[in-house]
């Protein structure tokens, strides 16, 4: 930690609020302005909030229907095939790809396989793994996990213009505006 | 929060008022003519009321099943201390503290044993066979057991629901802390006589069959049941002005999950009972199967494999469609049918080896399902539709899925 320094280039503008009424209605005027890279972080769960920020479903659920349906499928082919046609052997009688026998195998790894895709897919979508991230090295934002709130509107939004959007943040009452910046090594 | 107000129950109406006396007396009258008719038609069978009978069993099995479900439903809330489900809850309540109407209903099983029980026929029970089952398999001990159950199930449901009342007037906590005290006694105390109920109801018809996954397979059904029929009652409460907004899609949100879980739960369990004697191969447990799998029954079967397990899950997969009130609607109708249709083959292939299409069971649905449903009403119309002071009300208005 003590090596990396938040020193490089602006990152984000950040405000914190202290009631969660106030950061939701701030979250409502920074989605209705546009902005697109922008996140908002509470120490808990605000109801209401997938709303407030205008967040779009998710499209993990199609990655877990995918996996799922890989995880099936692969269960059926690799029996019939082991147990059927590469290598044919007679089970106390049963059909060579007897389904009842098949379904535990085909159950599990389609459970298995959704599951991967529902880990590993959450992964990705959210830009993990990472080993930093500018607003960690942020003192103010400590108070994120306790008992402050914050909106972060990044540098790369196609909206963002430093003054302006300061000027923008500052408007929605939070108790203060500040800079995040890039984190450099040494 | 912030930007939609919080519905409180002054938004909606909370009670049946005039709705009240209408399905009540509809109800009665729908009840009161499908048991006669299905009566009617049994006795011009000529077979000592043997068709009926067996119409009968299932039937009362399936409302039995309904009512032990929204029993059990009402003490897993209590025991997880949840919250979504408090707008909601009178009506799990009322739908279980039907109890002792059940009980009466119960007595033609009994008074029919003779028809519908191998046990009940001295050649079997005689039988080598069945030499260390007469004890626990004889009317006596079967009414004995009955007796029990209805104490149980009817002294849990009757508490629940009036301390609930009792809560609407004083608003006293202790009544919440009595419930999630209790409802871990209840809810072992309803497993056990559930487990040991659909033995003597239903699976002791053979009483050479057995398996240790029938009780569960018959929670399963009615607890499923329990969520489809919760859903609609909800829906058709909404339709005429009560209960909505308060309401949100976010509670059928939530019934509509119970129903994805549990029917494919209800797979989950018909299919490990299936494929466990389906590999042994063994003689005396496969019977069971045989029978269901030939001269027609087999095909209902298949049907059912598709229709009580693959549509519905598959139908209700998507978020969307457990938001939907119409697509909740109507894959609610569909898995009580369903489920209905899946009793009807456990049971009557009992009766008839080759198919039958029974209209006497169909009659008799909605004899019982309407004397069910007057029960209901009866009870529901006693007081508010909402625990109106129970104290997790608010949190259950302001409930949001993440």
């Amino acid at each position: 930690m003590s090596a990396t320094k938040a020193t490089g280039g602006l990152y984000a503008l950040l405000t914190e609020f202290e009631s969660p009424a106030q950061f939701m209605h701030g979250c409502e005027r920074v989605r209705d302005a546009g902005f697109k890279h922008w996140d908002a972080h509470s120490p808990f769960p605000v109801h209401g909030m997938d709303d407030a920020m205008g967040i779009r479903g998710t499209r993990l659920p199609w990655l877990v229907l995918v996996g799922g349906l890989s995880g099936l499928s692969l269960g059926v082919l690799m029996q019939w095939w082991m147990n059927a046609v590469d290598y044919p052997y007679m089970i106390s009688g049963k059909p060579m790809f007897g389904l009842p026998a098949a379904v535990p195998v085909i159950f599990e790894l389609t459970v298995l396989l959704s599951a991967f895709a529902c880990f590993f897919g959450m992964w990705g979508l959210n830009g993990m793994p990472r080993l930093s991230h500018p607003l960690l090295a942020h003192d103010r934002f400590r108070r994120a996990s306790q008992d402050r709130f914050y909106i972060v509107i990044e540098a790369r939004d196609p909206r963002f213009e430093t003054e302006k959007t300061r000027a923008f943040l500052a408007s929605l009452g939070g108790s203060v505006v500040d800079e995040v910046r890039e984190s450099v090594e040494g | 929060m912030a930007h939609h107000r919080v519905p409180t129950l002054q938004d909606t109406r909370t009670t049946l008022d005039g709705l009240g006396p209408r399905v009540l007396g509809i109800s009665v009258a729908v009840g009161l003519a499908g048991l006669a008719a299905a009566v009617g038609l049994g006795l011009a069978q000529g077979d000592g009321l043997k068709h009926f009978s067996f119409a009968y069993l299932l039937n009362f099995a399936f409302f039995l099943g309904l009512s032990l479900g929204a029993l059990f439903f009402i003490g897993i809330m209590f025991v997880t201390r949840a919250s979504w489900n408090v707008v909601i809850r009178r009506l799990a309540e009322v739908m279980a503290a039907v109890m002792p109407l059940m009980a009466v209903l119960a007595i033609p099983v009994i008074l029919l044993a003779g028809n519908i029980y191998g046990w009940m026929d001295p050649e079997v029970a005689n039988s080598h066979a069945m030499a260390h089952k007469t004890g626990y398999l004889n009317l006596g001990a079967f009414t004995v057991r009955w007796i029990i159950y209805f104490v149980i199930w009817s002294g849990y449901s009757l508490f629940y629901w009036r301390s609930s009342l009792a809560q609407d007037k004083t608003g006293d906590l202790a009544i919440t802390r009595r419930f999630e005290n209790l409802s871990g006694f209840a809810l072992l105390a309803c497993g056990i006589s559930m487990a040991a109920a659909s033995f003597d109801l239903v699976m002791s018809i053979d009483p050479l069959w057995f398996s240790t996954m029938f009780a569960v397979y018959y929670w399963a059904g009615g607890f499923v049941t329990f969520f489809a029929v919760m859903t609609l009652v909800t829906l058709g409460l909404q339709r005429t002005g009560r209960l909505t907004r308060i309401v949100s899609p976010e509670h059928f949100h939530d019934l509509g999950k119970a129903m994805f879980a549990f029917t494919f739960f209800w797979g989950y369990i018909a299919f490990s009972q299936y494929m466990l004697y389906w590999y042994a191969n063994i003689p005396e447990e496969t019977a069971w199967y045989l029978l269901r799998s030939q001269n027609g029954w087999g095909e209902l079967g298949k049907v059912q494999l598709y229709c009580t397990f693959g549509l519905p899950w598959l139908g209700l997969v998507s978020r969307w469609a457990k938001r939907s009130r119409k697509v909740l609607a109507f894959w609610a109708v569909w898995i009580i049918v369903a489920q209905w249709l899946n009793l009807y083959w456990v049971v009557m292939p009992e009766y008839s080896e080759h198919f039958v299409f029974s209209p006497i069971a169909v009659v008799c649905f909605l004899g019982i399902g309407g004397l069910w449903l007057a029960g209901v009403t009866r009870l529901a119309m006693g007081g508010s539709l909402v625990p109106t002071r129970d104290p997790r009300l608010d949190e259950s208005l302001r409930f949001e899925n993440a």
